[in-house]
């Protein structure tokens, strides 16, 4: 009998072709590792929120691009909290459905709020609040880069250390939230371990736009030190009517002004563009690197920020900076998972999180210091800069590793 | 001639007792139960996902508050700001027991729907409390009044280190017949235990809307003097609205809690008051369906603004901050042109559905 192809037979060919290539296709292709990030790149904070958003985006782009995995590609989504721990929790749930390995997250509140969830379901998360309190009764939160408490607390020590006559009077000018106040009782702590300072006056700032009053009371307290813990723009109002007022010291504990310094969130190219003239010198800390040093680590920020067309804004920001390192951390526990030769598990990643240190921990051109956690350890980067406004830049003028914040860990 | 039971052509009632009839027809009747039906039963077979079923969570314990504040601002016509307090009141009464006794202590893991009505009763205690300048206070002076309470409620959860300066305080996982609810069924059972909740108070206050005590909530809207003159007695009724309205707030929140498993600040803000008001009204005022309406459609709502405020995120210039702006800028509009075109609400969108298809088949 005489058989025919007919369009039947040639479409079936086709679709076998078709089948053969896709399956070989995925066999090639690698396997794809899902991460979730949930941060506030609109609303409340997002002028941070943004650019570390985009630093997120950016590492796991190019970690893809260069395939530092190998064939294997990470799929990081990436959604939008507006800072509301409803909507983060709401995230979350989205993320968990679809499998993820690992959780980036941002707010403060939202950490402290989902903590529990995320031991529940023993998910290794990286969040963007350096909160002490982010570390109490929990295993699976991995804090990125030095404490806010870490910050304060060093400062403390750099005021200690560097302040000549008897012992320094300090103010602290803190955020009227859990997020201000938690670093105040540590460094109230480290003062009763025998840090040499007096805390003379704490202030919980409110939506001043003038601070006149507040700094002639401190004045007449003998203040020689403000301490701020808070976001930038109370401080910037603060530093302007410091100028204002003439009372802004013009060297570190000039006598009879104040010299202003500042943790983590209180510092940046933002306050430098908000105050102006007054930021000049005021003291700030922070672990990340800034691309006002000049240096490799900055110039590779800068290129990646190039590669991927963003602005000279963020690509200048530290935010963008914490976003980077937010985002190397889960990919160096891939990269260590999967040279021991294990799956891509959230416990796994995990278990590799706990063993990154010694020869396992690993340099960022994000960071200021090298990147570890252990089982005892779960912040990363110990080590901090202090940076100080010097014609309108930020530049390093001393790394510190606070001292009495071990002191208070270990309880010694 | 006899009466056709299953469609109604025309009124006739013979009796006071048969016009406070829930359902009028068994058609209504059994139209209302297959919906009921349909709502218990639809989880069995539609898996959402942990995720959409937390929505469907959120958008029911809103239905409860929402319920409240229609009963306060649309039945007896006194403007409530401080709604999400009450509500507050009624999580931050969980989050009290759970610092008191523990998080998993018996009354909270095992009682609580004892818990939950607790919540309800402190809510109405605090409503009534704060009612209490109703026997002076009127229209916009009565609502600045609720805003303090709202202001006040704010200061104390965010300085008190008892209620954690406002950061989450955990509630524990509670317990059913079948043992401890684990978390994948968390949303999904609290599902079914708010549609209790939410059916029950729904014929509460359409049965409370044919006693005298629901009567006298729209006279003394409609005029405090005339019901003044007709026996009943504005100032108590108004502070007895305040009370209902806390009781249902109260609820909504004690679910809140459990729901999310954790009690903080940032979910009874004067924002969420206002958005409990938009909610009112957009579902439309002094109706009980508006009460199902309203909720449901703002919190769809949000869910779309906040997909497109994402997508134009990422177009749109960081520095001018648009995509911010966008979702308040919606709500806003939505709001405006409500009050503008539908002052009613879509529960006036409903009625005329209803009215429309009543003549289907010959009603008249």
């Amino acid at each position: 009998m005489k058989q025919h192809f007919g369009v039947r037979q040639i479409l079936g060919c086709a679709l076998v072709l078709i089948m053969a290539t896709a399956f070989t296709g995925s066999g090639i292709a690698g396997q794809v590792y899902k991460l979730g990030f949930s941060g506030a790149i609109t609303g409340p904070t997002s002028d941070a929120g943004n650019p570390l958003a985009k630093g997120v985006e950016d590492w796991f782009k190019y970690v893809n691009d260069n395939k530092l995995l190998g064939d294997d590609t990470i799929d990081c989504t990436i959604r939008d909290d507006q800072y509301k721990t409803a909507v983060t929790k709401r995230n979350f749930e989205e993320y968990l459905d679809e499998g993820i390995v690992f959780y980036l997250n941002y707010s403060t509140g939202s950490t402290l709020g989902l903590k529990r969830d995320f031991e529940e379901v023993k998910m290794p998360t990286a969040p963007s609040s350096y909160h002490e309190g982010n570390l109490v009764d929990s295993n699976y939160i991995f804090i990125p880069v030095a404490t806010y408490s870490e910050n304060m607390v060093a400062l403390a020590e750099y005021v200690v250390n560097n302040h000549k006559g008897s012992t320094p009077k300090v103010a602290l000018f803190i955020h009227p939230s859990a997020f201000g106040r938690g670093p105040v009782d540590d460094t109230k702590k480290a003062v009763a371990k025998g840090l040499d300072m007096e805390i003379v006056e704490v202030v919980e700032h409110g939506k001043d736009l003038d601070n006149s009053a507040m700094l002639q009371r401190l004045m007449s307290k003998g203040v020689q030190y403000v301490i701020s813990h808070t976001v930038q723009s109370p401080v910037a109002t603060m530093l302007k009517d410091a100028m204002r007022l003439n009372v802004n010291a013009k060297s570190f504990g000039e006598a009879g002004k104040l010299t202003f310094l500042g943790a983590h969130y209180t510092g940046g190219s933002d306050l430098i563009a908000l105050a102006g003239d007054a930021a000049e010198n005021f003291y700030w800390t922070c672990s990340y690197n800034l691309t006002s040093e000049d240096n490799a680590k900055s110039k590779k920020q800068l290129e990646l920020a190039k590669t991927y067309g963003r602005d000279d804004k963020a690509a200048n920001s530290h935010n963008y900076a914490a976003g980077i390192l937010q985002a190397q951390i889960p990919t160096q526990a891939i990269m260590m998972a999967k040279k021991a030769g294990l799956d891509i598990t959230p416990a796994n990643l995990y278990k590799m999180l706990n063993m990154m240190h010694g020869e396992n921990e690993f340099e960022s051109f994000a960071a200021v210091g090298p990147v570890s956690f252990s089982e005892d350890d779960h912040v990363g980067v110990d080590m901090v800069n202090i940076y100080k406004v010097e014609n309108q830049v930020f530049r390093a003028i001393s790394s510190i590793e606070s001292v009495y914040m071990k002191k208070l860990r270990t309880g010694m | 001639m006899a009466q056709n039971h299953w469609l109604s052509t025309g009124n006739f009632f013979t009796s006071y007792k048969q016009e406070q009839r829930n359902f009028l027809t068994h058609l209504d009747t059994s139209i209302f139960t297959f919906f009921l039906i349909l709502l218990f039963a639809w989880p069995l077979f539609f898996d959402l996902g942990n995720k959409m079923m937390f929505v469907v969570d959120n958008l029911m314990i809103a239905i409860v508050a929402v319920m409240g504040l229609n009963l306060v601002t649309g039945f007896a016509g006194l403007i409530s700001i401080g709604h999400a307090a009450f509500v507050g009141i009624g999580a931050y009464t969980v989050a009290s027991f759970c610092r008191t006794l523990g998080t998993s202590h018996e009354l909270i893991t095992h009682f609580w729907p004892l818990v939950i009505v607790i919540s309800g009763l402190v809510g109405a205690g605090f409503g009534a409390f704060v009612g209490l300048p109703a026997f002076r206070l009127k229209h916009l002076y009565l609502a600045i009044a609720t805003l303090s309470f709202q202001m006040i409620f704010q200061w104390v959860i965010n300085f008190m280190t008892f209620f954690n300066q406002g950061q989450t305080i955990f509630v524990g996982r509670v317990s059913w017949v079948t043992g401890r609810v684990g978390r994948n069924d968390h949303y999904e059972f609290w599902y079914y235990v708010i549609l209790v909740v939410v059916v029950l108070l729904g014929f509460g206050i359409r049965n409370l809307l044919k006693t005298k005590y629901g009567r006298c909530l729209i006279a003394v809207r409609d005029n405090d003097r005339a019901a003044d003159a007709m026996g009943m007695h504005p100032g108590l009724t108004k502070v007895y609205a305040f009370a209902l309205a806390g009781f249902f707030a109260g609820v909504a929140g004690a679910l809140h809690a459990y729901v999310y498993r954790g009690v903080g600040f940032e979910s009874f803000t004067l924002h969420e008051s206002v958005s409990y008001l938009a909610m009112a009204i957009v579902g439309g005022l002094g109706t009980l369906n508006g009460s199902f309406w309203g909720p449901v459609a703002i919190k769809f709502l949000d869910l779309q603004v906040e997909t497109l405020s994402e997508v134009a995120g990422q177009y749109l210039p960081a520095g001018m901050n648009l995509a911010t702006a966008l979702k308040p800028f919606t709500f806003g509009l939505v709001i405006v042109l409500f009050l503008m075109f539908e002052p009613r609400g879509i529960a006036n969108w409903w009625r005329i559905v209803k009215s429309y298809t009543k003549l289907w088949p010959f009603r008249y």
